[in-house]
């Protein structure tokens, strides 16, 4: 059981992830309704920027399943 | 339940394909199998889509794969600057190689990328790239001088990076990969009619794609930054 505890308390990364990403999309909606023009641009910094800022969230969930799967 | 924890269990470990009978026995696994085979598709759609190539009249396909090309350039030459015609060919290589082996899940093959050997590979040689052509570039003193170099304080950082950059650009991409195929298994044996067709648009394929320009984009970024000589 202390496994599925340990697990659970790993994936609390993805508090992190899921508030980064929120307030950069926030940002994002902003600055274009802001300046429409640049649309393009700033929707390809919100992609790339979210893939890395997920990738934190992705790294409790692959020690979560190497802690479940190794014990 | 028990039903789950086997399909867990099964999606993480890695199946070996068949045993070449050769030095004692070879086992080769199923992500170098589906390699090999992405390998065979991706030569003949390249044979074929190369075969008549005019100068002067270009039809749809060829413009279509120029422009591919053209922009694969400019991205290189925006992000490396000088020397971007050592690294172009690699780098489109490397996003033909990973945009068949994230989406050759809705084909019904287990994507190679689902194994961190293979990911952990691909880690491997953009260090390769990273680096080489650090010292390539700059030679071995100029190269070794680099790693202090916006300001000597972030010395110990620039080295720790060495090892971090991989780790971090495997574990992203062996993550996600892993990560949608966990969740498509489990919709399957959840709601196996349509409900996986839709899910799928979104995790096996945009997913896989935004994984790709990710790798892309942080291997040429990191190029840049070590070779850039124009400050």
């Amino acid at each position: 059981m202390t496994v599925a505890f340990a697990a659970a308390i790993a994936v609390f990364t993805g508090i992190g992830a899921g508030l980064g990403i929120s307030f950069a999309t926030g940002k994002a909606a902003e600055s274009i309704a802001r300046q429409p023009e640049a649309a393009n641009n700033i929707r390809n910094t919100l992609l790339i920027g979210c893939a890395l800022a997920e990738a934190t969230a992705i790294y409790g969930f692959v020690i979560a399943l190497a802690i479940i799967f190794t014990k | 339940m028990g039903n789950i924890q086997t399909t867990m269990t099964e999606g993480l470990a890695t199946k070996i394909a068949f045993t070449i009978p050769v030095l004692g026995g070879i086992k080769v696994s199923e992500s170098v199998l589906v390699n090999l085979i992405l390998s065979a598709l991706i030569i003949v759609l390249v044979l074929l889509a190369t075969r008549n190539l005019k100068p002067d009249k270009p039809g749809r396909l060829q413009s279509m794969l120029e422009a591919m090309v053209g922009f694969i350039n400019g991205f290189c030459k925006e992000n490396i600057g000088r020397h971007w015609r050592h690294f172009a060919p690699w780098i489109g290589t490397i996003t033909i190689y990973l945009t068949f082996a994230n989406l050759c899940g809705i084909l019904g093959l287990t994507p190679p990328t689902k194994d961190v050997s293979i990911t952990a590979s691909l880690a491997i040689t953009s260090v390769f790239l990273i680096y080489g052509s650090q010292f390539r570039f700059l030679g071995a003193k100029g190269g070794f001088k680099r790693f202090a170099e916006p300001i000597p304080l972030l010395l110990p950082i620039n080295l720790m990076e060495i090892g971090i950059r991989p780790l971090s650009l495997c574990m992203r991409l062996f993550g996600n990969v892993l990560g949608a195929f966990i969740i498509m298994e489990l919709l399957k044996a959840v709601v196996p009619v349509i409900v996986p067709a839709a899910f799928s648009l979104y995790f096996d394929i945009f997913d896989g794609l935004i994984q790709v320009i990710v790798f892309v984009f942080l291997t040429t970024v990191f190029t840049g930054e070590a070779i850039n000589e124009e400050e």
